[in-house]
Order: structure tokens, then sequence, then C-alpha cells
């Protein structure tokens, strides 16, 4: 699992990581039933404190992502916990709130930003991944 | 390029002045030196008692002595690296544009010419005074000084990395030793051939100091040399032997400590016998083979050098000791033993066990050049034993050890006391316990001169006698009690310490005392016991070791 | 400013008001600092800020002029054996005896610890490339420094010191040494204070960060918290101000004509509010990083 860490984003470390490892399982590149590394290994992997990686793999247990087993290490969830739609569309208020200032900012309007999103829905598909 | 309101306008002269600037107050030191050797020199001329004559030479040769010495390493133009104590010609120099010939010419000839001046004045103005020297001499001395000093720069710049250089220096100064005193040595050499091996060392010093400087600027010597890389191999094919565990911190505290210093005194006790017992050999033969006692008396008082050696080298060398790193100034501990999980008293404790090491190995040392001394004179002292003792050379020698061990312990004392100061760190501390300790020396100099030519103040010594050393003892009492108590309330020593130090201290004391009582009896002196008792009791270190801890904890927690 | 402090049952290091003057110099001024077991504290500053003065008051090598110092509830003058029987220290200067062999140096330090993890410390040897045959004083910084940590870190000591661990040292070495680091923090219960100039490590590794300004501690929290307790941001003028404004709560001010960049310290609206107050509205804003931080606030002058 290869993650990359930049302190000089504004976004916290602990969410980085949870924004990346959601990108790879959506991007297919973390099957269900793969292994995520261990706290430790991936804290000394990234250079950062075991604690922030705690955090991180909690907020994705929480989010139904991955799977804690005590002792056996942490694995990508088999199938994918029904968090209920409201809970959903929660989590996915914030990054459109922060994709709708840009465009707003930049003057690009709603219609090509819907058209936008669709060609990259489009790209992230498993088949297309080069 | 102006300098402050100097301007100088060529590389030497900018050479002579950052000599100059870097040793201004030692010029002046220097010149107080000569201001009092003359003074000292005119009394003596002008009617000085006759008891005060034989100090005033010695002062005036003490700072005659020092002075010069310190003439010498100031003009041999050597830096010390603090960092990696690296000796050698300046490295920045080395960068200038300046032709090598250059850079060894102006502090040699200029160097040179100092050295021969002072010298010159020197024996005008003071040593002309305590003795007649032929002119002749007096040049051959000259020579000898410049061609010991031209060969000192070459080897400091020449071989700056290489380890055993000290060896190397004494090795050239015992030859030119040899040269400058050879009609008393057992070898003999012709004035001519002197000369001519003057001559020869003197030449061959100039090119010898431009090949090695001009190496140095090539960078010949970088990088380890084909010895260190042997000694290297050796040192860690043994390393890999050596792998057993310290028992306990002690144990590595100690190998530390002896490691780093334990070499030290022996070392330089043993260096400057090497370089005593030639002069001592030559003072014997000159002396002759006069039979009366008074011939005896001054075999014994050649000889006695060896015996003070020791103790006056441990007084000045005690704080130097008290160093944990010779590399670190003498100030904080370094950081690498200051946060080990130590008590400072336990520190103190190892320091003081490789000071007992240490002394034990001196005097090894000064028994073997006692012992040379002893044998190559043809007179041989030994047979002059019956001048001690009426029971036989063979008592004599069984009777020495008790002495011999009498004087390791006051080698130790003298080095726990410098320990002592030496650990608070605080350099005017220091200054001030040396400077304390030889006017205390100086002081029962005088005393016992005076008590030996005047009667009635010997007299009036001997009534007080008892009294003085009783008040002396109370107040080393006093100090050391006080001293414990802080201690155990600052934590800096455990009570057990403080009952170790205390019973081997009242032990000691008895020891001395009987022995000293056995010995009394024996030449028929009963009432001398007491003083021998009190005297040793003193001499035994009990303040020293109390305070000791309290001056590491003051230098660890600042 | 007050600063959340946890019992001192379960803090390791327990500074409380502690001043030390050197001369008329104040190196420290009222320090109260709680680290509290198993934390990575982050100790960060500019030079001269009094980051070494407070370690070596933690060593015992300082004595506290004014206030308290306690590491692991004892006093580490009265107690050095206690304290740094439990303590592993990295200087900045190295401070190593320079003319011991690695082996002989490990050899010593093992013998004044009980705790001496013998494979530990095979296996920190082997990681870190060491020869245990060669001598100190050959060896380059970087070699230098894994030595020290190594001999700080094979007796698994509770607490671990470091002042500033990576200066003069490439990448790859500093990477070496963090990942060491990191490792021991894993293990429960250790507790780790350094200090640094580079801030991204710390902010990596750090949970809580300190921050030192002539000799005052002028920031200390979690390390996001203080993050997010700043806003970078731009300012837009409607009239360009003649010298560089003045909005209360910024720490750093920098731009030309009409747009001004700002560190700000406080929440969004406290930044809304100042800037309204001097005429501005809010362009462009971002969380800084530590490093614009500090600098802002150490040097008054923003990036």
């Amino acid at each position: 699992m290869q993650l990359k860490i930049s302190v000089q984003d504004g976004a916290p470390i602990y969410q980085q990581i949870v924004e990346q490892v959601k990108y790879l399982v959506a991007a297919g590149r973390l099957k269900p039933g793969d292994d995520v590394p261990p706290i430790r290994v991936l804290a000394e992997q990234l250079r950062i404190n075991p604690n922030t990686v705690a955090r991180a793999y909690l907020e994705l247990e929480r989010e139904g992502i991955v799977t804690m087993r005590q002792g056996l290490g942490t694995t990508v969830t088999q199938v994918r916990t029904p968090l209920p739609r409201r809970e959903k569309l929660r989590i996915l208020a914030e990054p459109a709130d922060v994709l709708l200032a840009n465009a707003r900012h930049l003057n690009v309007e709603l219609e090509e930003v819907i058209t936008l999103l669709r060609e990259r829905d489009a790209a992230m598909l498993p088949e297309s991944f080069k | 390029m102006h300098v402050g309101r100097l301007a100088w306008r060529t590389p030497t002269g900018a050479m002579l002045w950052e000599i100059w600037g870097r040793h201004k107050l030692s010029f002046l030191w220097q010149g107080a030196a000569l201001a009092a050797s003359v003074f000292f020199a005119q009394w003596k001329e002008h009617g000085a008692p006759k008891d005060v004559a034989p100090l005033l030479v010695m002062a005036s040769c003490i700072c005659f002595l020092g002075a010069y010495l310190y003439l010498l390493t100031s003009f041999a133009y050597i830096e010390v690296d603090a960092r990696r104590v690296q000796l050698g010609f300046p490295g920045r120099l080395l960068l200038k544009p300046l032709s090598t010939a250059r850079l060894v010419l102006a502090p040699m000839l200029f160097g040179g010419l100092v050295i021969v001046t002072v010298f010159a004045i020197w024996t005008e103005l003071v040593l002309r005074h305590f003795g007649s020297v032929a002119t002749s001499d007096l040049l051959l001395i000259s020579a000898v000084l410049l061609s010991f000093f031209w060969w000192m720069q070459a080897l400091a710049w020449g071989l700056p990395l290489l380890k055993g250089r000290v060896l190397v220096l004494l090795v050239v100064g015992l030859i030119h030793l040899l040269v400058a005193i050879p009609p008393q040595m057992p070898v003999r050499i012709s004035p001519g051939c002197q000369w001519r091996i003057l001559a020869a060392l003197l030449v061959s010093a100039v090119p010898a100091a431009w090949i090695g400087l001009k190496g140095m600027r090539e960078g010949r010597w970088e990088g380890p040399s084909r010895i260190s890389v042997l000694w290297g191999r050796l040192g860690s094919a043994r390393a890999q032997g050596a792998r057993k565990r310290f028992g306990s911190a002690f144990g590595a505290q100690f190998w530390l400590e002896w490691r780093r210093q334990g070499l030290l005194l022996p070392g330089i006790s043993g260096g400057m016998a090497l370089l005593m017992v030639p002069c001592m050999l030559a003072g014997l033969k000159w002396l002759g083979a006069g039979a009366g006692p008074q011939d005896e008396i001054q075999r014994m008082m050649l000889v006695l050098p060896l015996l003070v050696l020791p103790l006056v080298l441990s007084l000045l060398m005690g704080s130097a000791l008290a160093r944990f790193d010779p590399l670190h100034s003498m100030g904080e501990l370094p950081l690498y033993i200051a946060v080990r999980p130590m008590t400072n008293g336990g520190f103190v404790t190892a320091k003081l066990a490789m000071a007992l090491a240490t002394s034990a190995l001196t005097w090894l040392v000064m028994t073997a050049a006692f012992l040379c001394v002893a044998l190559m004179g043809k007179e041989t002292l030994l047979s002059k034993a019956g001048l001690v003792t009426p029971y036989g050379p063979v008592a004599f020698i069984t009777g020495c050890v008790p002495g011999l061990l009498l004087l390791v312990i006051w080698t130790w004392r003298n080095l726990v006391a410098g320990i002592g100061a030496g650990l608070t760190g605080r350099t005017w501390i220091i200054v001030a316990f040396i400077f304390s300790r030889v006017l205390l020396l100086d002081a029962l100099i005088l005393l016992v001169i005076a008590a030996g030519s005047h009667v009635n103040f010997r007299q009036a010594l001997l009534h007080w006698l008892t009294g003085i050393l009783t008040v002396c003892l109370a107040a080393k009492l006093a100090v050391s009690i006080a001293a414990f108590a802080w201690g155990l309330r600052r934590n800096a020593i455990t009570a057990r310490a403080v009952g170790w130090i205390a019973g081997g201290w009242s032990v000691c004391g008895l020891l001395v005392a009987g022995y000293a009582g056995r010995v009394c009896n024996s030449i028929r002196q009963p009432d001398l016991w007491l003083w021998v008792a009190l005297g040793g009791l003193l001499i035994l270190p009990l303040a020293d070791l109390a305070i000791a801890p309290l001056a590491l904890a003051w230098n660890r927690h600042r | 400013m007050k600063f959340p402090s946890p019992s001192s049952a379960e803090a390791v290091i327990a500074v409380s008001g502690l001043s030390r003057h050197f001369g008329p110099k104040a190196a420290l001024d009222d320090v109260s600092v709680f680290v509290p077991r198993g934390s990575v504290f982050g100790l960060v500053g500019e030079n001269g800020a009094g980051k070494t003065t407070l370690i070596k008051h933690l060593l015992g090598s300082l004595k506290a002029q004014t206030g308290s110092v306690r590491v692991f509830g004892l006093d580490p003058v009265l107690d050095p054996v206690g304290v740094l029987g439990r303590v592993g220290y990295l200087s900045e200067r190295r401070d190593l005896p320079s003319w011991m062999r690695v082996g002989e140096f490990m050899r010593y330090t093992q013998a004044f610890y009980p705790g001496w993890d013998e494979q530990y410390a095979g296996q920190l040897l082997e990681q870190f490339q060491l020869d245990p045959a060669q001598r100190i004083k050959t060896q380059s910084q970087g070699q230098q420094a894994k030595t020290g940590l190594l001999t700080s870190l094979a007796y698994r000591p509770d607490l671990l010191i470091l002042d500033e661990p990576s200066s003069g040292l490439d990448p790859v070495v500093r990477r070496d040494i963090l990942e060491a680091i990191i490792r021991m923090v894993a293990e429960e219960g250790r507790t780790v204070l350094f200090s640094s100039h580079l801030l991204d490590e710390v902010e990596r590794v750090a949970d809580h960060v300190i921050m030192l300004q002539r000799g005052r501690v002028v920031l200390n929290g979690r390390t996001e918290e203080v993050r997010r307790g700043h806003i970078l941001a731009v300012l837009a003028f409607a009239k360009p101000p003649a010298a560089a404004p003045v909005v209360a709560g910024a720490h750093a001010v920098a731009g030309y004509g009409s747009e001004w960049r700002v560190l700000f310290g406080g929440s969004r609206l406290e930044l809304e509010t100042a800037a309204a107050s001097v005429g501005a509205r809010v362009v462009e804003e971002r969380t800084p990083t530590l490093d614009e931080i500090l600098v802002a606030r150490a040097g008054g002058k923003g990036s």
C-alpha cells in the first residue's frame, strides 16, 4: 500500500491517510479481504507517529472501510457494511462543498462541474486504470 | 592591509604580529620573571644571608626554566585544535599564496633569533651571578638550544598526526642533551666532534622542517598513516577478543579513567626520569669517589630529585586528573558522563581508585629509575645503606617497602587534593589551589631552613609543635565532618561511603602511629612518636575525600 | 495563557514555574511543561529560545533557580540515579567520547543500565550499519549520531530526550533516525521529548508541540490544535494602505498594494472581525504549517 503524506497540505495527516485509503479502495487497488499494513509498520514506513495511524484506522473502521481484529491485523471489509444513506451523504457533503466553493471562485458553471464529475468517474473504473 | 592602526605590507610581518598577539600576556609574565630573577641575583650578589642564597638560586632557576620553556613553545608556532587535538602548523596559512620556504623560514629564523637573544640576556643578567661558565660553553649551549628549537618545530610541523610524536621529541631532546654535556658522560666525545654533530643537526633541521611542511601542504599526512593503520588493525583484533562485559558500573568507570589518564603521571615521571638519569650519572662522576660523609650526603642530594619528582608532579597534576576527558576543557562535565545514572560519590570513587593505581605505577617506574642510577653509578649507593641503618642491606630493602608505600600514599594524597579542586570545574579555584599549595610548600621550606639555622627559633617551634599539629588536626576533622554532613544532606555521598572513608582513615592512622612508635623506640627517640603520629594523620587524606563529591556535585548540577 | 496540565501522577515530566537566568539574561521565564506518559512532545523555537536550557534542567545538569523540575516524580539533581537510569539522551553536539571505539562505548554504557538489551543492541548495530571496531572520532557526523542514538535506545529507556537529533545530517541518516524513534514510540508507555528545527519532522511525529520564544512558552497543545488555532489568510483592501496594516491578533503581515498575507492566531470569526475592523475582507485562507507559524511568531515577517 503506497501512501504519500504531505505536511504542507492543509489537511491533518490522519485525514490524508483516510482519504488515500478510501481512494485506493474505490479505485480497486485495495480489494475487499486485502490486508492493510499494521499500525507500527505503516508508521515506520511513512515516518509518522503511530497514534496518527491508529486514529486514521479507527476513522476508517468507523466509516466501515476496514475491520480491525485483535491479533489478526486490519483488513479491508469483505462486504461494505451498509451505512445509512443519510450518513453516506453527510460524508460526501464536505468535499462537495469544497468543490463547489472552488468552482464558484473560478467562475465555473454547475453544468460544467457535473460533466467533469462524470468524466472523472469514468476514468476511475479499474479497466481504464493503467 | 590595515589592522587597527598598524599596516602590514608583508605576509612575514603579519605572521610575526600574530605570534606576538597570541602570546602578549605570556611575554609580559616572562618579563616579570626576568625582572624578579634579576632582583634575586642582585640581592644574592650584594649580601643576602647565607641560608637564603640557595633559595634565591632555586627561585631564579625556576623562573628561568618556566619562562624559557614557554618562550620555546610560543615561537614554535603550533596550533592546537581543542576538538581534534591536532598540533601542527596553523592550517589556514597553508592556503595563503605564500611559498613553503617563507612559511618555514619566518618563524624559524625569527624564532631562533629571539631564542638566542633571550638566552643571552638571561645569562648576562642572571645566570652569570650563580656560577662561572666559559664563553665557549655558553656558545655551545646556545647552539644546542637553537638546534633543539628548530627540530621541535620541524617535528611539530612535519609529523602533526603521528601519535608517538612526544616520544620522538623526547629522543631528540635526549640526543641534544648528550651532545651538550659529553665530558661528564660515560661516552667520550671530543669538543670538535661535538661541534660537528651540532652543525649537522642545525643544518638538517631546516630542510626537515621544509619537507615536513610541504608534505602537510600537499596532504601527504592526510588520512591514517601506515603505522596507525597497522596499530588500528592490531587494536581491532584486540577489541574482538576482549568482549566480556564489565562487572559493574564502577568497573566501567574505572576502565574509562585508566584508559584516559592512567598513564599520564607515570609517563611524565618516567620521561623526566629518562632525562634526569644521565644528568645524575654525570653528576656522580663529577663528584668523584670521595669517601667522607659530606660526599655521601652530596651523592644522596643528587639522587633526591628522583624522590621528589613524583610528589611535586602530583601536586601540579592533580587538577589535570580531575578531568574526565582530556579533550574537553577543564570546565563542564562531558555529557556522555553527566547523563550516566551514577552518583557523584560513585564517579569520585572510580577516579580515586585510578589515582591510587596511577601512584603505585609511578613509584614502580621511579624505583626502576633509582635502581638504574644505583647500579650504573660506579660507587653504588646500595653499599652506603649502612649509613641509614645498622641492620645491613637486606633490612634496608625490606625497610624501604613501608617507606615506598608511604610515598605512594603521599602521592595519592597530593593527587586527591588536586582532584578535589579540579572537580569543581572552575578555573579560578584550580589556580588558587595550586597557588596556595606552592605558597604552603615554600613556607614549609623556609620554616625548615629557619629552624635549621636559628637555635632559639627551633626550640620554640619544637615546644609548640604538638599544639600546632593538634590544632591543624582539629580543623581538618571539623572541615571533614561539615563536608560529610553537607554531602549526606545533598545526597552526594552515601552513609556507607562515609563509614568506609572515616574508618579507613582511622585504621591507617593507627597503623602509621604504631609503625612510627616501633621505629621511634628502636632509634631511641620516644618523644618523636607523637609528632610523627599526628603528622601522619594530617597527611592521610580525609577532608579532601569528603569535599570531592561535593565539588563534583557543584560542577555537575550548575 | 492557561495551559492544560494533567495530574502530576501520570506526568513523566512535570516542570512548573521554572526560571533561569544567566547573568542578566533570562534563558527561561516561568516555564511550565507537563508531559504525560506515552506521548511524543516536540519542542520548537528559534536558536537561543531556551530549548537546550530546558532539557539540561531535565537531566540535572542545571539546577532550578526558581520553580521545580520533576522527572518520574523525582528531582534529577537530588536523585540522578533514579532519573537518569530511565532516561536516554542524545545531545545536539553528540558529545561522544571520540577516543573510544563503538564497541567499547557500548560496553561502557551497558555497565550502567541493568535493562540493556543485548539482542536489541545487536539489531540496531546491524541496522545502522556501524562497525564496532571503528573509532568514534573517525566516524562521519551521521554515524556519530547513530552511535549516540544506539547507546541511548539499547536499554529501552522510559523517556527519550533528543536535542536536535537531525541537525547537520543528510536525509538518509535522518530517515534512519526517525524510523528508530518511531519504532520506540510504538512500544507501550515510552515517552519522547525532542527538540528540532525540522518542523515537518515535528509535525509528523509529535502529538504535542511546545514553542519557546525568548525563554517563554508561547504555544502548548496538540499538534493539530496548534495548527488549527492559526489561519494563513489573504486580505484584500478596498483602498491600498500606505504602510503595513496593523491587524489585531495577527502575528505576521506581509504583502504589497491591496492584498496582504496575514498569519492570524484565533478562530475564523475573530479573523473576519479583525479584517472588517481595518476595512478588508478575506479572500483566501488555509491552515498554516508549523514552520510558517514558528517563523511568523518569531520574526514577525510572514512569508
